[in-house]
């Protein structure tokens, strides 16, 4: 398999921009130790796709070689600013996007000097692949596409490694249940904003621990709407799609707040 | 200094294929024109704007996203390269803006104080959203009046359409106290597309014609019916039917500008101007105006 790790993570700034906050912190230290398991797997090329990236009339490919500058989140601005510096793999991006295409599914390369890069893409780059040395493909997220489209997107990921002889590490980029507080809070007092969806959280990241991809299949639709789970968690089918749908197990390195709602960082057993 | 006043109000949607089809030198791509009809009623509401001679143009985005409460433009100079994630094909435009810093802290204060969560946006590496460029580009090319912009807080799509619209309509009091205390007189944009259904697919070269109509026969039904209302002035009426139009047309106005707007001008049963009416990849776009000046509500400069 050209797959060669996989990793689930959240999106949001917050534990790049102000990790001194403790909650946040567990995430960004977490966030740290899967990039060096992430370098150990020696992928070619790392594909993140990123709930943040919306896309509404096609499936989207990043093929500009070199991306940098400085990103401010629109609702994060207070806390400072992401600056990114991304290489991006684009030979295979172009088959990618032939192999989009091929899967009925309509997309097109985006090469384009200032384009607002989003912060998921940005914040997993700068934590996962912190030197910058490791190529990129990113991918939108189009809102229009379901799970099976997205799953099917993984799978051009993987299908585009194999067929050039790469190895691939796949990223989901996103976060877990949705209810945010929308007021200011005590940011050192964070915690997930509704005790329900911490319980479906939970239940969901011990299935992936467990390894257990028929109840997870069974229950992400629920838990996509009861939770209000990010993007209905097509962050996790592109991570499935890639990897075939199978995985042993996961670790999850850390599971948290983040202004209310849920993040996880966790590292699936492909073995 | 207490004379301040809202003189006009105008809905003044942001389709970016407007600025691509004008061709001005801050945008990057060209094109051989089109949406001509919306065009040429941008350029009504500009010599309408020229006459009316604002200190300050307010702006509220829908495409300036927040979640924890409703955000202001609080850096004195913008500028930069905006990049439209989804058209980057028709809209990377060189902007230079000045924001009214004193009117939206004004803003952030009253709405605060009647009970909204708000912020100031200090941060000067702040990418302006390409709503709140467009809208502003197509009323006011110049880029000579200083601009107050405004975030569109999730709240209609979080909690629901009228708990949100209810947020819109406080962010809307408080602006116009805001304005009144600062002694400013001021115009106000909606950045508010109508019916929001559109194609998939762009013609080859985008701005083929032949290509461009409604998306959605039912939502270009409701479109006339809220413009046919609006320019009655049947204002109360529009907003008795507006989340029935926002669920069934997919209308943009659910993000809150349009009503911000009204609540800041107290609904007035104003009929307003209808510059023009069209289509963009299918959605519905109108251009008009509700001159409170013209109407008596507001004093002349
Ligand atoms: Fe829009």
């Amino acid at each position: 398999m050209s797959v060669v790790s996989a990793f689930l993570v959240p999106g949001s700034p917050l534990p790049y921009v102000q990790r001194d906050n403790p909650p946040w912190g567990e995430i960004a230290a977490a966030m740290e130790t899967t990039g060096k398991a992430l370098a150990a797997s020696e992928p070619d090329l790392i594909a993140i796709y990123s709930t943040q990236w919306i896309a509404v009339l096609d499936q989207l490919w990043q093929t500009r070689a070199v991306l940098q500058g400085l990103h401010v989140d629109e609702n994060w601005h207070e806390y400072g600013d992401l600056p990114f510096d991304m290489k991006i793999d684009v030979e295979f991006a172009e088959l990618a996007l032939k192999k989009t295409a091929e899967a009925g599914i309509k997309a097109k390369g985006v090469d384009y000097d200032h384009f607002p890069v989003d912060t998921g893409a940005i914040v997993a780059s700068n934590f996962l692949n912190p030197d910058g040395n490791i190529p990129l493909a990113i991918t939108s997220n189009n809102v229009y596409h379901d799970w099976q489209m997205t799953e099917s997107l993984g799978r051009v990921a993987a299908d585009s490694a194999s067929e050039l002889g790469r190895k691939l590490a796949v990223i989901g980029v996103g976060g877990l249940s949705g209810s945010i507080y929308r007021h200011v809070i005590n940011i050192s007092e964070d915690k997930i904003a509704d005790s329900a969806e911490d319980d479906w959280n939970r239940k969901i990241l011990s299935m992936m621990e467990q390894g257990d991809t028929e109840a997870l299949a069974k229950a992400c639709p629920d838990y996509a709407g009861a939770a209000r789970v990010d993007m209905g968690f097509k962050h996790f089918a592109f991570i499935l799609g890639a990897i075939g749908g199978n995985f042993n197990g996961a670790t999850v390195h850390a599971y948290g707040p983040l202004y209310g709602s849920g993040g996880a960082v966790v590292e699936f057993d492909l073995d | 200094m207490n004379d301040g006043q809202i003189i006009a109000g105008f809905l003044a949607p942001h389709p970016p294929h407007l600025v691509y089809g004008e061709n001005p030198p801050q945008n990057e791509p060209r094109s051989q024109g089109g949406w001509e009809p919306l065009r040429w009623a941008y350029e009504h509401a500009r010599r309408s704007l020229e006459e009316l001679k604002p200190d300050v143009l307010l702006v509220h985005s829908p495409h300036w996203i927040t979640q924890q409460g409703h955000h202001f433009l609080g850096v004195r100079n913008l500028n930069g390269k905006s990049v439209d994630p989804i058209f980057p094909n028709l809209f990377r435009y060189k902007f230079e803006l000045e924001v009214d810093v004193e009117l939206a802290e004004a803003c952030c204060n009253e709405a605060a104080d009647m009970g909204l969560t708000t912020k100031m946006m200090r941060n000067p590496n702040f990418r302006v959203d390409y709503g709140t460029i467009t809208t502003l580009h197509m009323i006011r090319p110049q880029w000579d009046i200083p601009v107050v912009g405004i975030s569109a807080n999730n709240s209609p799509y979080y909690l629901t359409t009228e708990e949100g619209l209810e947020e819109m309509d406080i962010l809307g009091k408080a602006t116009r106290k805001a304005i009144e205390q600062t002694g400013r007189r001021a115009v106000l944009l909606a950045s508010n597309t109508l019916c929001h259904y559109h194609f998939h697919e762009e013609p080859v070269p985008p701005e083929d014609m032949s290509q461009e109509h409604p998306q959605n026969y039912a939502g270009y039904l409701w479109d006339m019916r809220m413009i046919d209302l609006l320019r009655q002035g049947k204002i109360s009426e529009v907003f008795k039917v507006l989340p029935q139009f926002i669920d069934e047309a997919f209308a943009e106005v659910k993000s809150g500008a349009f009503t911000w707007m009204f609540a800041a001008m107290d609904y007035p049963e104003l009929p307003g101007e209808l510059y023009g009416y069209g289509t963009v990849i299918g959605t519905g776009n109108a251009v008009m105006e509700w001159n409170l000046i013209k109407a008596g509500l507001a004093k002349a400069a």
